[in-house]
Protein backbone atom coordinates (compact mmCIF):
# COMPACT_ATOMS: atom_id res chain seq x y z
CA UNK A 1 0.00 0.00 0.00
CA UNK A 2 1.70 2.87 -1.45
CA UNK A 3 1.77 6.70 0.79
CA UNK A 4 0.52 9.51 -0.61
CA UNK A 5 2.43 12.61 0.05
CA UNK A 6 0.32 15.44 -2.10
CA UNK A 7 2.83 18.87 -2.05
CA UNK A 8 1.17 20.77 -4.12
CA UNK A 9 0.60 24.53 -3.56
CA UNK A 10 4.21 23.75 -1.27
CA UNK A 11 7.60 25.37 -2.84
CA UNK A 12 10.94 24.69 -3.03
CA UNK A 13 12.38 23.32 -0.60
CA UNK A 14 9.29 21.95 1.19
CA UNK A 15 7.93 19.47 -1.02
CA UNK A 16 11.55 17.40 -0.82
CA UNK A 17 11.33 17.67 2.86
CA UNK A 18 8.01 16.38 3.13
CA UNK A 19 9.15 13.52 1.18
CA UNK A 20 12.33 12.82 3.28
CA UNK A 21 10.32 13.11 6.44
CA UNK A 22 8.02 10.21 5.00
CA UNK A 23 11.26 8.23 3.97
CA UNK A 24 12.28 8.84 7.89
CA UNK A 25 8.84 6.79 8.71
CA UNK A 26 9.04 4.62 6.39
CA UNK A 27 11.93 3.85 4.42
CA UNK A 28 10.76 1.00 1.98
CA UNK A 29 7.84 2.72 0.53
CA UNK A 30 6.61 2.78 -2.33
CA UNK A 31 5.55 6.52 -2.30
CA UNK A 32 3.03 8.71 -4.33
CA UNK A 33 4.26 11.76 -4.54
CA UNK A 34 2.25 14.92 -6.55
CA UNK A 35 4.06 17.54 -7.73
CA UNK A 36 2.58 20.98 -9.18
CA UNK A 37 6.01 22.55 -11.27
CA UNK A 38 8.84 21.35 -12.70
CA UNK A 39 11.65 22.20 -9.69
CA UNK A 40 9.91 19.91 -7.47
CA UNK A 41 9.80 17.04 -9.77
CA UNK A 42 13.52 17.45 -10.70
CA UNK A 43 14.14 18.23 -7.00
CA UNK A 44 11.79 15.44 -5.45
CA UNK A 45 13.34 12.82 -8.24
CA UNK A 46 16.90 13.55 -7.34
CA UNK A 47 15.95 13.24 -3.40
CA UNK A 48 14.46 9.55 -4.95
CA UNK A 49 17.23 8.45 -6.49
CA UNK A 50 19.92 9.42 -4.62
CA UNK A 51 17.97 7.03 -1.54
CA UNK A 52 18.10 4.01 -3.67
CA UNK A 53 14.57 4.19 -4.88
CA UNK A 54 13.08 4.32 -8.53
CA UNK A 55 11.15 6.43 -9.61
CA UNK A 56 8.12 6.61 -12.68
CA UNK A 57 6.50 9.89 -13.63
CA UNK A 58 2.88 10.11 -15.05
CA UNK A 59 1.20 13.35 -16.72
CA UNK A 60 -1.93 14.46 -13.96
CA UNK A 61 -4.79 16.73 -14.73
CA UNK A 62 -3.94 20.39 -14.50
CA UNK A 63 -0.25 20.15 -14.59
CA UNK A 64 0.47 18.19 -11.94
CA UNK A 65 2.67 15.17 -12.39
CA UNK A 66 2.80 12.01 -10.24
CA UNK A 67 5.64 9.94 -8.80
CA UNK A 68 5.69 6.53 -8.49
CA UNK A 69 8.90 5.98 -6.01
CA UNK A 70 9.89 2.67 -5.09
CA UNK A 71 13.00 0.48 -3.98
CA UNK A 72 14.46 -0.83 -6.46
CA UNK B 1 23.27 64.99 49.62
CA UNK B 2 26.91 64.50 50.24
CA UNK B 3 28.98 63.34 47.33
CA UNK B 4 32.16 61.11 47.48
CA UNK B 5 35.05 63.82 47.66
CA UNK B 6 37.46 61.73 46.26
CA UNK B 7 35.22 60.72 42.91
CA UNK B 8 34.48 64.28 41.96
CA UNK B 9 37.63 66.72 42.69
CA UNK B 10 38.69 68.76 40.46
CA UNK B 11 41.61 67.80 40.12
CA UNK B 12 40.48 64.09 39.85
CA UNK B 13 38.26 65.43 36.45
CA UNK B 14 41.29 67.08 35.14
CA UNK B 15 43.39 63.97 35.83
CA UNK B 16 40.71 62.37 33.64
CA UNK B 17 40.03 64.59 30.81
CA UNK B 18 44.72 64.35 30.44
CA UNK B 19 43.90 60.56 30.26
CA UNK B 20 42.12 60.84 27.30
CA UNK B 21 44.31 63.16 25.52
CA UNK B 22 47.38 61.01 26.08
CA UNK B 23 45.69 57.88 25.71
CA UNK B 24 46.02 56.27 22.39
CA UNK B 25 42.95 56.33 20.80
CA UNK B 26 41.57 58.47 23.26
CA UNK B 27 39.00 57.53 26.18
CA UNK B 28 36.05 57.63 24.80
CA UNK B 29 32.50 57.35 26.88
CA UNK B 30 30.78 54.44 26.08
CA UNK B 31 28.26 56.87 23.83
CA UNK B 32 30.69 58.53 21.99
CA UNK B 33 31.65 54.98 20.92
CA UNK B 34 28.19 54.14 19.60
CA UNK B 35 28.24 57.17 17.83
CA UNK B 36 31.51 56.51 16.10
CA UNK B 37 30.66 53.23 15.76
CA UNK B 38 27.24 54.08 13.56
CA UNK B 39 28.97 56.51 11.98
CA UNK B 40 31.82 54.11 10.59
CA UNK B 41 28.46 51.55 9.71
CA UNK B 42 27.29 54.69 7.80
CA UNK B 43 30.05 55.49 5.95
CA UNK B 44 29.50 52.95 3.21
CA UNK B 45 28.82 53.48 -0.81
CA UNK B 46 26.94 51.01 -2.53
CA UNK B 47 27.21 50.58 -6.15
CA UNK B 48 24.14 49.73 -7.90
CA UNK B 49 24.30 47.70 -11.50
CA UNK B 50 21.74 46.74 -13.71
CA UNK B 51 22.61 43.14 -13.98
CA UNK B 52 24.17 40.59 -11.52
CA UNK B 53 27.20 39.82 -13.73
CA UNK B 54 28.07 43.32 -13.14
CA UNK B 55 28.03 42.69 -9.46
CA UNK B 56 30.37 39.72 -9.59
CA UNK B 57 32.77 41.01 -12.27
CA UNK B 58 32.75 44.32 -9.87
CA UNK B 59 33.57 42.30 -6.55
CA UNK B 60 36.29 40.32 -8.27
CA UNK B 61 38.16 43.43 -9.31
CA UNK B 62 37.96 45.52 -6.45
CA UNK B 63 38.80 42.38 -4.02
CA UNK B 64 41.71 41.73 -6.78
CA UNK B 65 42.64 45.43 -5.84
CA UNK B 66 42.90 45.32 -2.30
CA UNK B 67 39.38 46.90 -1.80
CA UNK B 68 36.89 45.78 1.06
CA UNK B 69 34.00 45.28 -0.11
CA UNK B 70 31.12 43.18 0.66
CA UNK B 71 27.97 42.02 -1.63
CA UNK B 72 24.47 42.81 0.41
CA UNK B 73 20.90 42.48 -0.86
CA UNK B 74 19.84 46.12 -1.96
CA UNK B 75 17.53 48.31 -0.01
CA UNK B 76 13.86 48.35 -1.54
CA UNK B 77 14.07 52.01 -2.44
CA UNK B 78 17.66 50.84 -4.84
CA UNK B 79 15.96 47.44 -6.49
CA UNK B 80 16.43 47.57 -10.20
CA UNK B 81 15.99 43.95 -10.72
CA UNK B 82 19.16 42.70 -9.49
CA UNK B 83 19.45 41.04 -6.61
CA UNK B 84 22.65 42.65 -5.07
CA UNK B 85 24.85 45.64 -4.63
CA UNK B 86 28.39 46.30 -4.15
CA UNK B 87 28.99 47.90 -0.46
CA UNK B 88 32.41 49.57 0.00
CA UNK B 89 34.11 51.90 2.13
CA UNK B 90 33.21 55.47 1.32
CA UNK B 91 37.00 56.96 2.14
CA UNK B 92 38.09 54.44 -1.08
CA UNK B 93 35.40 55.69 -3.45
CA UNK B 94 37.68 57.67 -5.86
CA UNK B 95 39.91 53.92 -5.91
CA UNK B 96 36.57 52.26 -6.34
CA UNK B 97 35.61 54.29 -9.53
CA UNK B 98 39.04 53.43 -10.54
CA UNK B 99 39.06 49.97 -10.44
CA UNK B 100 36.11 49.87 -11.95
CA UNK B 101 36.87 52.63 -15.11
CA UNK B 102 39.71 50.25 -15.68
CA UNK B 103 37.66 47.08 -15.74
CA UNK B 104 35.37 48.74 -18.08
CA UNK B 105 32.07 48.43 -15.56
CA UNK B 106 30.25 51.18 -15.28
CA UNK B 107 27.66 50.89 -12.35
CA UNK B 108 24.07 52.08 -13.03
CA UNK B 109 24.45 54.24 -9.59
CA UNK B 110 26.48 55.13 -6.54
CA UNK B 111 25.31 56.04 -3.66
CA UNK B 112 26.38 56.75 -0.21
CA UNK B 113 24.35 54.47 2.34
CA UNK B 114 24.38 57.62 4.66
CA UNK B 115 22.89 60.29 2.64
CA UNK B 116 19.44 58.57 1.80
CA UNK B 117 19.12 56.33 4.64
CA UNK B 118 19.67 53.16 3.18
CA UNK B 119 20.80 50.22 4.67
CA UNK B 120 21.55 47.37 2.21
CA UNK B 121 20.35 43.88 3.97
CA UNK B 122 21.46 40.80 4.36
CA UNK B 123 21.81 38.53 1.11
CA UNK B 124 20.94 36.00 3.48
CA UNK B 125 17.68 34.41 4.67
CA UNK B 126 18.29 31.33 7.18
CA UNK B 127 15.73 29.10 8.13
CA UNK B 128 15.33 26.10 10.41
CA UNK B 129 12.59 23.38 9.36
CA UNK B 130 11.32 21.40 11.67
CA UNK B 131 13.96 21.17 13.77
CA UNK B 132 15.81 18.63 11.41
CA UNK B 133 16.57 20.71 7.96
CA UNK B 134 18.66 24.26 7.78
CA UNK B 135 18.10 25.99 4.68
CA UNK B 136 20.04 29.24 3.44
CA UNK B 137 18.70 31.59 0.46
CA UNK B 138 21.10 34.12 -0.94
CA UNK B 139 19.23 36.19 -3.88
CA UNK B 140 17.34 33.36 -5.97
CA UNK B 141 18.80 29.96 -4.92
CA UNK B 142 18.33 27.82 -1.99
CA UNK B 143 20.09 25.19 -0.63
CA UNK B 144 18.81 23.22 2.20
CA UNK B 145 21.08 20.15 5.24
CA UNK B 146 19.72 17.73 6.79
CA UNK B 147 21.54 18.46 10.43
CA UNK B 148 21.39 15.18 11.34
CA UNK B 149 23.87 13.71 8.87
CA UNK B 150 24.68 17.28 7.81
CA UNK B 151 24.17 16.23 4.33
CA UNK B 152 23.26 18.68 1.29
CA UNK B 153 19.15 17.39 0.42
CA UNK B 154 18.14 20.23 -1.48
CA UNK B 155 19.26 22.53 -4.10
CA UNK B 156 17.13 24.99 -5.56
CA UNK B 157 15.99 28.52 -7.09
CA UNK B 158 17.19 30.12 -10.13
CA UNK B 159 16.55 29.67 -14.11
CA UNK B 160 20.11 29.11 -15.48
CA UNK B 161 20.67 25.86 -17.33
CA UNK B 162 23.21 24.68 -15.32
CA UNK B 163 21.18 24.35 -12.10
CA UNK B 164 20.05 20.71 -12.38
CA UNK B 165 23.93 19.65 -13.16
CA UNK B 166 25.11 21.60 -10.08
CA UNK B 167 22.41 20.22 -7.90
CA UNK B 168 22.60 16.55 -9.26
CA UNK B 169 26.60 16.96 -8.11
CA UNK B 170 26.01 18.43 -4.63
CA UNK B 171 22.67 16.77 -3.41
CA UNK B 172 23.69 13.25 -0.95
CA UNK B 173 26.78 14.63 -0.12
CA UNK B 174 27.98 16.20 3.17
CA UNK B 175 28.56 19.53 3.16
CA UNK B 176 32.38 19.25 3.98
CA UNK B 177 32.64 16.92 0.94
CA UNK B 178 30.98 18.81 -1.39
CA UNK B 179 32.76 20.56 -4.24
CA UNK B 180 32.13 24.24 -4.13
CA UNK B 181 29.49 25.09 -6.41
CA UNK B 182 31.85 28.23 -8.57
CA UNK B 183 33.60 25.11 -9.10
CA UNK B 184 30.65 23.27 -11.05
CA UNK B 185 29.62 26.02 -12.82
CA UNK B 186 30.33 30.09 -13.82
CA UNK B 187 26.75 31.30 -14.03
CA UNK B 188 24.47 33.86 -12.28
CA UNK B 189 22.65 31.39 -10.35
CA UNK B 190 26.11 29.70 -9.58
CA UNK B 191 27.62 32.42 -7.83
CA UNK B 192 24.31 32.82 -5.77
CA UNK B 193 24.20 29.13 -4.59
CA UNK B 194 28.26 29.67 -4.35
CA UNK B 195 27.32 32.95 -1.58
CA UNK B 196 24.58 30.65 -0.11
CA UNK B 197 26.90 27.71 0.23
CA UNK B 198 29.55 29.51 2.35
CA UNK B 199 26.72 30.97 4.58
CA UNK B 200 25.38 27.71 5.05
CA UNK B 201 28.94 26.59 6.08
CA UNK B 202 29.47 29.52 8.24
CA UNK B 203 25.99 28.55 10.28
CA UNK B 204 27.48 24.92 10.39
CA UNK B 205 30.75 26.29 11.85
CA UNK B 206 29.08 28.84 14.30
CA UNK B 207 26.70 25.45 15.31
CA UNK B 208 24.21 27.66 14.89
Amino acid sequence: MSTTIDTRGFSCPQPVLMFLNAVKADDHGPFCVLVDNDASLENVSRAARNRGFSVETSAEADGVTRLDISKQ
Amino acid sequence: MTQSRSQNSPMRTLARKLRGLFTPGGKKSAGEARRLNKKACDDRGLLVFEHTGEVIRAERLLREAGLDVEVKGPPPQLRTGCDMVVAFELVNQLRVQEVLARGGLAPKDVVSANDVLLEPVSLFQVKRLEGRWLMVRAANMKITLDETDGRIVNISGGGCPDVPWVAHQLCGLKLEQAPEPLSLGQTLCCYSLQKAFEELRRQRACGA
